[in-house]
């Protein structure tokens, strides 16, 4: 069975998620939709919407323009329909807008290459999502963030596919372990459901920093813990059990936490976009017995592994492919380059 | 000529109850714009345009589940009239073939929708049929609404598009063969796009590559290179074919978007018509909602100039009561044409009355139906509502210099058959001079076939014997006892509400020689004003009586 009939059997809508620019994002697209041909698996393709902000100054745009079979389900802007080469047969005008007016949902007659575009909203995009599954389409493949820490996910998305490679740095060994790093960030506990999720949950819709000590909930009155830590350090004492962070979870916080107080206790996060943590502390910080929990993880459906970083070097491909595969465990890992 | 100016329409409430429709589709919105008021004379246009709505309101009474689908449609209609006019001399773009496609599509649920309904619909909402227009769009006659060039549409483009899909073909196969045999002699392998990609940094495998006759460059970046088969003659001759095929392709699907433009051309007028008539439908069913929901009546209009409401509400004030809980006391009235005052106590109610009076008589004569439980009205020629606001006051105007200037217009703009509602004129001003100037106002008034309303603390205004006085009951039948009790523990918003809970705010018709009743101190004195000041002003009143 290829590759996508895997996918399809466990999730409905898979986001493409960069570990940095230059991973592969859009090459990983463009395998998974050459795939989709030769398996015949009816796809839909849509992206993320972006703000102003995230527009590729260099480029102009963000919309990849990427190549798509007849059959396949795409969301296309007014302004841009008949700019595609494909031929496009207008299924539904949805109700969602972009910069470039308002979206429709197409099915591609004539193959050709399409810009795509999305709503930049979390739930327009999951309504779109399930509109396109009414349309036909098996498997969603959603175009997404550039960076991994910008992306909307777990909402938009059922499972990501982490697009990783050489650009992350010039030694192989380093591109493995920050790989990894976020494949064990995104895999940390989820709290399950019960009382301590649902109080933690009622909790974080005050959006500052929470402390449970026997059954009791305390705030703080910080939002973020950005240079919360002494504060943090002071509050936690014995009877802490958990502290739930709204906001990122960075090195400066847990560096002025005293050490004896770290094992005693768990943190909790929204989601794992929210550790800025790199892989040597984080490492260390387990070690001492640092413990996270998360509300809701993140699934990688799989990784993709470019050998080639833009400043010119190269991994061998093979060897690449080999060292992620050994680190990934039972996570798929595909080389888009050479299609293995 | 104009009915009213627009603070008349806000003042009176009848702006509120135009903002308040809820109309779902963009030609019942221009429908809206076109609200205009029906002129004396123009009785049994304005009985048409109520028979209307009277069979509208039947319609959502009766078939609420078809009116329930009708509205669903209406919903998501946009406005395509632009594109319909263009359609007359320009090529519509796919997007807009496709949403013409969606209208008629919309117009024949519609149209199929109000002749299944098992009352009689106005003529004016029935649509013309469109079916042979959408056969053209839907030459499948699947009646789904989605839209291509479809091959159907012209066999030449069929044609075009299989050989199109042949030479494809036919390309895939040669360059298959050709990818065999490059695989074989050198060892490489190539994607099934039939590309070769490699690392730069690779240099001797790039000039190993570099040196394939049958690879060329494709496309390089600073990392790496990417091969494809040289096309030899047999694809450069396919390729060739292709282009010419993708123009001829190209050619024909404009001749098609051009044929298509044309044939909604040629029901561009009969689609215009259709959209009116959505827009006239659409109005129709919002106002019909809108007076169920308001339990309102369609007013008899007669050719005299009178004005009968009973139990008459002011639809702003009782939507602000009812989402506290509370009721509207319905007031009743009588007009025709000469004097009325409404005379009594603060807080009674009579300025709302007056807006009650000119929002019953602007939406009826606007083609409304009326908040009472019976209305009789008779077409005005001239509406106007007198009434103090802050604006003239932020233009820097004294509120008697605005007010002034606002009565010379009124007299100025009167004519025969106007309705004049009149807000405490003169109060501005001291008593001795006011109370002169507002008699001299109701003398000249009375003189005219004007229906003219006016509310006034002024004793004794209406002497001469042609003026009918109306008097709100106020607190006259309160216990004060009673009253007083209950309020001297009540906190400052509860005061009022109690005041209001005591207060009947009924219109009684007087004679004219009986004197207002005096309760501006008692309300003084339960809203807390001490009790010293109070004394003292009851002293005063006996000093003067004396």
């Amino acid at each position: 069975m290829g590759i996508l009939n895997q996918l399809a059997q466990k999730y409905k809508r898979i986001a493409i998620v960069g570990m940095a620019k230059n991973a592969g994002k859009t090459t990983t697209l463009n395998y998974l939709i050459e795939e989709a041909m030769d398996e015949g698996i009816v796809i839909g393709v849509t992206s993320t919407g972006r703000d102003g902000e995230n527009t590729d100054l260099v480029t102009g745009t963000d919309k990849p323009r990427v190549y798509l079979d007849a059959g396949t389900i795409v969301s296309v802007p007014v302004q841009l329909y008949e700019l595609a080469d494909a031929g496009l047969e207008i299924l539904r005008m949805t109700r969602y807008f972009t910069a470039l007016g308002q979206l429709m949902l197409c099915r591609v007659v004539d193959s050709g290459y399409v810009q795509i575009a999305g709503p930049v909203n979390t739930a327009e995009h999951k309504d779109m999502c399930n509109e396109m599954m009414d349309l036909g389409a098996e498997l969603i493949l959603i175009d997404g963030a550039v960076d991994r820490r910008s992306i909307a996910a777990p909402a938009t998305s059922d499972a990501i596919i982490l697009a990783t490679g050489a650009v992350l740095s010039r030694s192989l060994k380093k591109v493995v372990e920050e790989t990894l790093h976020i494949l064990s960030t995104y895999q940390l506990p989820r709290i399950p459901e019960g009382e301590l999720r649902d109080r933690i949950k009622t909790g974080a819709a005050q959006d500052r920093i929470m402390l449970i000590k026997g059954g009791r909930s305390e705030f703080l009155d910080l939002k973020t813990s950005l240079t919360a830590g002494r504060i943090l350090d002071d509050a936690i004492d014995q009877e802490t059990e958990w502290v739930f962070i709204p906001g990122a979870l960075t090195q400066s916080v847990i560096g002025d936490i005293h050490p004896s107080k770290l094992k005693g206790v768990t943190f909790v996060l929204k989601d794992p976009t929210k550790i800025f943590i790199g892989a040597t502390s984080w490492q260390q910080l387990r070690k001492r017995g640092f413990q996270v929990n998360v509300l809701e993880n993140i699934e990688i459906a799989a990784l993709t592994v470019n050998p080639y970083a833009p400043l010119g070097y190269s991994f061998d491909h093979r060897e690449l492919l080999t060292a992620m595969r050994e680190a990934a465990g039972n996570i798929p890992v595909i080389d888009v380059m050479y299609g293995e | 000529m104009r009915l009213c100016n627009p603070k008349t329409k806000t003042e009176t409430g009848f702006d509120y109850v135009v903002h308040g429709l809820s109309i779902n589709t963009p030609y019942g919105r221009k429908r809206v714009k076109a609200i205009s008021a029906f002129e004396p004379g123009k009785e049994e246009a304005l009985k048409e345009e109520l028979l209307r709505l009277e069979k509208t309101v039947e319609l959502v009474g009766s078939q609420p589940g078809r009116v329930e689908e009708l509205l669903e449609t209406l919903q998501e209609m946009k406005d395509n009239s632009f594109t319909i006019q263009r359609s007359d001399n320009s090529v519509l773009s796919v997007v807009e073939l496709y949403e013409i496609k969606t209208l008629l599509l919309q117009m024949d649920k519609v149209r199929s929708l109000l002749d299944a309904a098992d009352v009689e619909v106005p003529a004016e909402f029935i649509l013309q049929d469109t079916t042979a227009l959408l056969d053209i769009l839907d030459p499948g006659r699947e009646r789904i609404n989605t839209f291509y060039i479809y091959d159907a549409f012209s066999e030449k483009l069929a044609t075009l598009r299989g050989e199109k899909r042949r030479i494809e073909l036919d390309i895939r196969k040669v360059q298959k063969e050709q990818k065999r045999k490059v695989e074989a002699a050198y060892g490489i392998s190539m994607t099934p796009k039939f590309e070769y990609v490699i690392s730069k940094a690779d240099k001797q495998l790039m000039e190993k590559t570099r040196a394939i006759p049958e690879l060329t460059l494709l496309d390089e970046d600073y990392v790496s290179a990417t091969f494809t088969l040289k096309s030899d003659d047999r694809v450069d001759d396919l390729k060739r074919s292709m282009e010419r095929l993708n123009e001829a392709i190209e050619e024909e699907e404009l001749c098609v978007r051009e044929r298509l433009s044309a044939e909604i051309g040629a029901f561009r007028s009969m689609l215009l018509e259709n959209c009116t008539a959505i827009g006239e439908l659409d109005f129709n069913l919002a106002k019909a909602f809108w007076a169920r929901e308001h339990n309102c009546v369609k007013p008899e209009i007669v050719k005299d100039h009178v004005l009968e409401i009973v139990e008459g509400r002011q639809l702003v004030v009782e939507d602000i009561l009812q989402k506290k809980g509370k009721q509207f006391c319905p007031v009743s009235i009588d007009l025709r044409d000469g004097v009325t005052c409404i005379t009594g106590a603060n807080m009674g109610g009579k300025t709302i009355s007056l807006k009650m009076v000119g929002q019953c008589a602007m939406l009826a004569q606007h083609g409304f139906y009326v908040p009472c439980t019976r209305a009789r009205i008779g077409l005005s020629s001239y509406i106007h509502i007198l009434i103090g606001d802050s604006q003239n006051l932020q233009r820097g105007l004294s509120s008697f210099g605005s007010e002034m200037e606002e009565l010379k217009d009124i007299l100025d703009r009167s004519k025969d058959g106007a309705l004049l509602l009149i807000d405490e004129i003169a109060s501005g001003t001291n008593p001795v001079e006011g109370l002169a100037l507002t008699r001299s106002i109701v003398d000249y008034l009375s003189g005219q076939a004007y229906i003219s309303l006016i509310t006034t603390h002024f004793d004794n205004v209406s002497i001469g014997g042609k003026i009918r006085n109306m008097q709100v009951r106020g607190l006259a039948d309160v216990d004060f006892e009673l009253l007083s009790r209950e309020i001297r523990y009540a906190n400052r918003r509860e005061r009022i509400e109690i005041i209001g809970k005591y207060m009947d705010y009924r219109l009684y018709e007087v004679a004219d020689n009986k004197e207002i009743p005096k309760d501006a101190l008692n309300i003084a004195q339960m809203l807390g004003i001490d009790r010293d000041i109070i004394t003292r002003a009851r002293k005063y009143m006996e000093d003067r009586k004396r």
